[in-house]
């Protein structure tokens, strides 16, 4: 037989929970969201920032808001400063 | 050992039953309503022109366009193989049926009974009927009883040896075994097309590669496991059945008939306080044709509104209007009557219960699909760093 290409294999290994989703943000000249995936942000009830890992290859700095949507719908983003992108997340 | 009954192509020998002379022309079973254009089993004058079971219906009317179309009847194919169940039956044979065609029996108890297996062998395929053209196999293994059921011919035994099994099933090929298309295709595409080439490659490899089905596909390829098979419990014949003076088409006439056989179903004095585990809704389309839809409940019961939410939905399945409509129990429990829980489970045996249901989950969404959540650094400021999930196969 041959050996598996291991394209298709069943991934087993353990995942994280909880991982970031890309976003689409349409941010204003402060860089605070003025849309998040079409849908326009309706207040900004906190903003806070996580700086860690600064010792590491993979420092993480992120700017976090949690938004209430013109929907209703509570939701949280935050801009990644080192890469430069937008994720939702649970926090 | 187990012996295995076979009748090649039944659905259409069912449905040529009543036009016997369409069974010497190129004829095929129609794909059914809403599926794939395949064609399902094909007689012999079709085989002989080039029409094979599973092809294209346009590629095969190219081929053949004399070609002749028969529409499915579930409800006579139905009906003809519990006819053949019983003839078995009433030969002392303890009959476990597979599906519509396929049958496996213990020839231990009617060898004695016939004198031998072989004569017990020919008195089966005497019950099943000379018109049938069934054919059985017999060997230690199930898997194997029904490779050599394949091989014989049209009224033909074919007894395999345990220790000839592997000799005997080597040479088969790979369409025997309960694999996916796909499953099939990608060990063709790995240079294995005979169960003697699949079963001598490691059983880790193959249960890599394909999963839990191939690693049972593997088993049975080696000859599978050394099961018993169990005789069916005879169904039971609560019917009731409601003629209509004209075709219905109109659903919530049909749910108002379905109403009324469901309640004169339940009052019936055989059913004797008896839960039903398995229903069957049956109709005879104008046009001739028949529909028939089949469950078996999952919790046995005889609740009126419980059957009517299994059973009534199925009524907008109907392809054609409706000549006449049947509600059969098909198969009532023993009991008479329905253990209720005193006290709410709680400890080991609530354990049991979730690893049972785990387990079923797992088996039916494949591997990885149950997680555990670990907590590794709920202090974290990084959410996703807070917590990992691991897949649990235990």
């Amino acid at each position: 037989m041959v050996a598996h290409t291991g394209s298709t294999r069943v991934v087993r290994s353990a995942g994280r929970l909880n991982a970031p989703r890309p976003a689409l943000v349409e941010a204003n000249a402060s860089g605070v969201p003025m849309l998040v995936n079409r849908q326009s942000v309706a207040l900004v009830r906190e903003e806070w920032r996580v700086v860690d890992r600064w010792w590491t290859e993979e420092p993480v700095v992120r700017r976090y808001f949690e938004l209430v949507l013109d929907s209703g719908q509570n939701s949280v983003v935050f801009r990644d400063e080192e890469r430069g992108c937008w994720f939702t997340q649970r926090a | 050992m187990i012996a295995c009954l076979v009748i090649p192509g039944f659905e259409l020998r069912a449905a040529l039953r009543p036009r016997p002379r369409l069974a010497l022309r190129p004829a095929a079973l129609a794909p059914a309503e809403g599926t794939e254009p395949l064609l399902g089993p094909v007689t012999a004058a079709a085989e002989s022109v080039g029409v094979k079971p599973g092809m294209r219906l346009g590629e095969a009317l190219a081929l053949c366009p004399s070609l002749v179309l028969i529409e499915a009847d579930p409800q006579r194919a139905e009906r003809e193989w519990e006819e053949i169940l019983r003839r078995l039956e009433d030969a002392g044979i303890a009959i476990s049926p597979a599906e519509p065609g396929t049958a496996f029996f213990e020839t231990r108890g009617i060898e004695r009974l016939y004198g031998g297996i072989e004569p017990a062998l020919k008195r089966a395929l005497a019950a099943a009927g000379p018109t049938w053209d069934a054919r059985i196999g017999a060997a230690e293994r199930k898997f194997a009883a029904l490779a050599a059921a394949h091989v014989a011919g049209p009224g033909q035994l074919l007894v395999v040896s345990d220790e000839s099994t592997r000799e005997f099933l080597a040479p088969m090929p790979l369409g025997l075994l309960p694999l996916r298309e796909e499953q099939q295709q990608e060990l063709k595409e790995l240079g294995v097309r005979r169960l003697g080439e699949l079963a001598g490659l490691p059983g880790g490899a193959v249960a890599e590669r394909l999963g839990p089905d191939g690693r049972r596909a593997w088993s049975l390829a080696r000859g599978g496991e050394r099961r018993r098979v169990r005789g069916r419990r005879p169904p039971s014949e609560l019917v009731e059945r409601l003629e209509f003076p004209e075709a219905i088409g109109n659903e919530l006439t049909l749910r108002r008939a379905f109403n009324v056989l469901l309640d004169r179903l339940l009052v019936r004095p055989e059913r004797e306080q008896r839960f039903a585990r398995k229903v069957a809704i049956a109709a005879r389309l104008v046009g001739g044709a028949s529909w028939r839809r089949t469950l078996t409940l999952r919790d046995p019961t005889i609740e009126r509104d419980r059957l009517r939410a299994a059973l009534a939905p199925k009524l907008a399945e109907l392809p054609a209007p409706v000549l006449e409509l049947r509600l059969e129990l098909v198969e009532l429990t023993e009991s008479t009557g329905q253990q209720l829980e005193l006290l709410q489970a709680a400890g080991a045996e609530l354990d049991t219960r979730l690893s049972e249901g785990l387990r079923q989950v797992r088996s039916s969404t494949g591997s990885g699909s149950v997680n555990t959540v670990v907590e590794v650094a709920p202090w974290s400021r990084i959410p996703e760093a807070r917590a990992l999930f691991v897949p649990r196969d235990d």
